[in-house]
């Protein structure tokens, strides 16, 4: 009883959660989840054809302007460029524009090939994967032209080494930028302006993110993906890149902690300030460009520059992978719910003892599959003694059988009579067979968490399993319907069952199977179809998902027969029934 | 508030509860008490009171004929 409403509460709540998925997916096929950074820009993404209005004066603008396209080879072939080395990201630094526009994550792998190339994260604009930060001034209402060259005082730009980027209009300012960076993902941009000219000066500093969501990973119920920020001291992240497009522009209410965009596994960030003052934002939000195009901006207020003047603002640059420890720390340092960048959501309580754990146990065993099946049985075993309790009510509840039956004759004509007799029974003899809802209600929050880590956590990303499951956080690369690629043909998407999907349609139908027959008939047909629905909806899942989900049933298998063993006249007696009417019969 | 509690236990009635196997150790169900209570002893007291319920309604707890007081 107990155990099947465990699995009731597991599947309702997966099916929930799981359903918007398979949608999501099932509408979307082309956007491969696990390799962000490999899909082709849209071919349909035409120049935004607007017409490029002066911006008004203080505002960054819209934009508006002709795509050209480049190669991104031929962009990071440039001199213009100083190379960034760290011991986690590489790429370099554009000199035209003060751009960031190269970095790739030296821990990351493109793909699950021992020899792809490091995760590039972002790219040249231009490219198909354009994606990039930008560091500028606004002066006298009028952004400097984005296509400056800058000086620069280095060749490259380390943990121990600064580089500062130097330029001086025709007005005789000079604009400096400074770029630190540290030895994960962090890079701060100290920019200032000094005013050498006759005249005094109106400047306003900015940062920008500019992005393609053609490569983005797809926005999840689960896990965002799209513009994300902290604002006033809340988590802003309502949007997905299809509906930012469709309000075209949003700036989220409150002052800004940190502010960009998030994939599945990655984060670039803008984060406002960090230097002895807090600057004042005078503008923090997101716009939608057109053609697939997206930007977060971070506009400071505007400073008047007397001749002679100086005026210095600090931002900081997040460009990495969303591992918890590393955003923690960030956050620890003091950026707001920096860890939230990771859609932890309402469970976070739960989701993190359970990636603390489940981590443990990797680094324990060494194999990141082993480590889901050690978790899933752990958690199992903590929530053993509530099947334990429901089977031992059950056999109580065959030893007053006989009562029980005296009374059904008794009172067969007069049903609140017979019912309200039932519980003077039940509580003469102190059984009742029914758990309650609070297991049910305790357990589905639990079960959701643990499916989220899953999904949420970076650390699966391309760990192996045995055999042929390379990567735990794809979807099963085996398929059964081309003989496990025999034959020379690629199976539709839906029909892409793997072996672990066929193992997890088997191991529920006979977790069903051994329950006791539900009384109600659309739940039997229910219990007969849902193995064989879930085997398709949860094949296209990644493979860790699977593992334990798979390992849940077995071990809701093992449990059954065990408890049965324990109370073998529970299961002559779920048997006659089985038997009697097509297990129509109740308990 | 109170009508959002409200709404919030018929939901459960209508939607899981039915799909779910019977699992109700006392009489009235959950919901049904939480309903009750909101509506005879408001949002806050009544609101408590249905959570205590929840909090003994698992296999360790009571069961049988249990109204609002």
């Amino acid at each position: 009883m107990d155990n099947r409403n465990l699995l009731l509460a597991v599947v309702l709540s997966g099916l929930l959660i799981l359903g918007w998925d398979a949608a999501m997916r099932y509408f979307y096929p082309e956007a491969a989840v696990t390799a962000p950074a490999e899909a082709p820009a849209s071919p349909a993404a035409k120049p935004a054809g607007a017409a490029a209005a002066t911006a008004p004066s203080g505002d960054l603008g819209n934009e508006a302007q002709g795509q050209r396209k480049v190669d991104l080879k031929a962009a990071l072939a440039s001199p213009n460029r100083i190379a960034i080395d760290t011991p986690r990201i590489a790429g370099s630094i554009n000199l035209v524009g003060a751009r960031i526009d190269d970095i790739v994550l030296k821990d990351y792998r493109e793909t699950v090939k021992k020899d792809s190339g490091p995760v590039r994260l972002l790219a040249p604009e231009g490219t198909p994967g354009q994606y990039f930060a930008e560091f500028g001034f606004i002066t006298g209402g009028v952004r400097q032209p984005a296509n400056a060259l800058w000086q620069a005082d280095g060749t490259r730009l380390t943990p121990e080494t600064p580089v500062t980027l130097t330029r001086t209009d025709a007005a005789g300012i000079t604009y400096r930028v400074r770029l630190a960076v540290d030895k994960d993902y962090m890079i701060t941009a100290t920019q200032s302006a000094g005013n050498g000219g006759a005249a005094a000066a109106i400047i306003q500093p900015f940062a920008l993110i500019k992005r393609t969501s053609a490569n983005a990973s797809i926005d999840q119920f689960v896990t965002h993906s799209g513009p994300v920020g902290v604002f006033g001291g809340t988590l802003w992240d309502p949007h997905s890149y299809a509906e930012l497009a469709e309000i075209g522009a949003e700036r989220p209410a409150g002052d800004p902690a940190w502010l960009g965009f998030v994939d599945q596994y990655w984060l670039v960030a803008l984060v406002p300030g960090g230097g002895r003052t807090a600057p004042k934002v005078a503008e923090a939000g997101f716009r939608a460009l057109g053609g697939d195009l997206f930007r977060a901006d971070l506009l400071y207020n505007a400073v008047t520059l007397p001749p002679g003047g100086t005026s210095e603002t600090q931002t900081r640059l997040y460009a990495g992978a969303k591992e918890s420890a590393t955003l923690d720390r960030y956050e620890d340092s003091g950026i707001t719910y920096f860890g939230k960048a990771i859609s932890w959501g309402w469970f976070e309580i739960l989701e993190k003892p359970i990636l603390w754990l489940l981590l443990s146990l990797n680094s324990l065993v060494g194999n990141f599959g082993v480590a889901i099946i050690l978790l899933t049985v752990i958690i199992r075993a903590a929530v053993f003694p509530i099947a334990q309790k429901g089977f031992a009510s059950m056999a109580a509840m065959k030893a007053i059988q006989p009562r029980m039956q005296e009374l059904q004759e008794r009172f067969k004509d007069d049903k609140p009579r017979l019912q309200q007799e039932m519980m003077k029974l039940y509580k003469d003899e102190g059984v009742n067979p029914l758990s309650g809802c609070l297991p049910m209600l305790i357990q589905i929050p639990v079960f959701f968490a643990l499916y989220k880590v899953l999904v949420l956590a970076i650390e699966m990303r391309h760990q192996p399993f045995f055999g042929w499951i390379r990567d735990l956080s794809a979807p099963d690369p085996a398929h059964i319907l081309n003989l496990f690629g025999l034959l020379p043909y690629d199976v539709p998407g839906f029909l892409a069952i793997g072996p672990l999907a066929l193992l997890l349609g088997i191991t529920m139908w006979l977790t069903f199977k051994l329950n006791p027959a539900a009384v109600d008939p659309v739940q039997q047909q229910m219990f007969a179809i849902m193995p064989w629905v879930l085997m398709f909806v949860m094949a296209p899942f990644a493979a860790g998902l699977l593992l334990y989900w798979v390992t849940s049933n077995i071990l809701t298998l093992a449990q059954q027969s065990y408890l049965y063993s324990r109370h073998p006249q529970l299961k002559a007696a779920n048997a006659a029934a089985a038997a009697k009417g097509g297990g129509k019969a109740g308990r | 508030m109170k009508q959002l509690l409200i709404l919030i236990a018929r939901a459960w009635q209508l939607g899981p509860s039915r799909l779910l196997p019977p699992s109700c150790r006392y009489t009235p169900s959950c919901s049904q008490y939480a309903i009750e209570a909101i509506t005879r002893h408001g949002a806050l007291r009544g609101g408590w009171m249905a959570l205590k319920r929840l909090m003994r309604c698992h296999p360790w707890g009571g069961h049988g004929h249990d109204p609002v007081p």
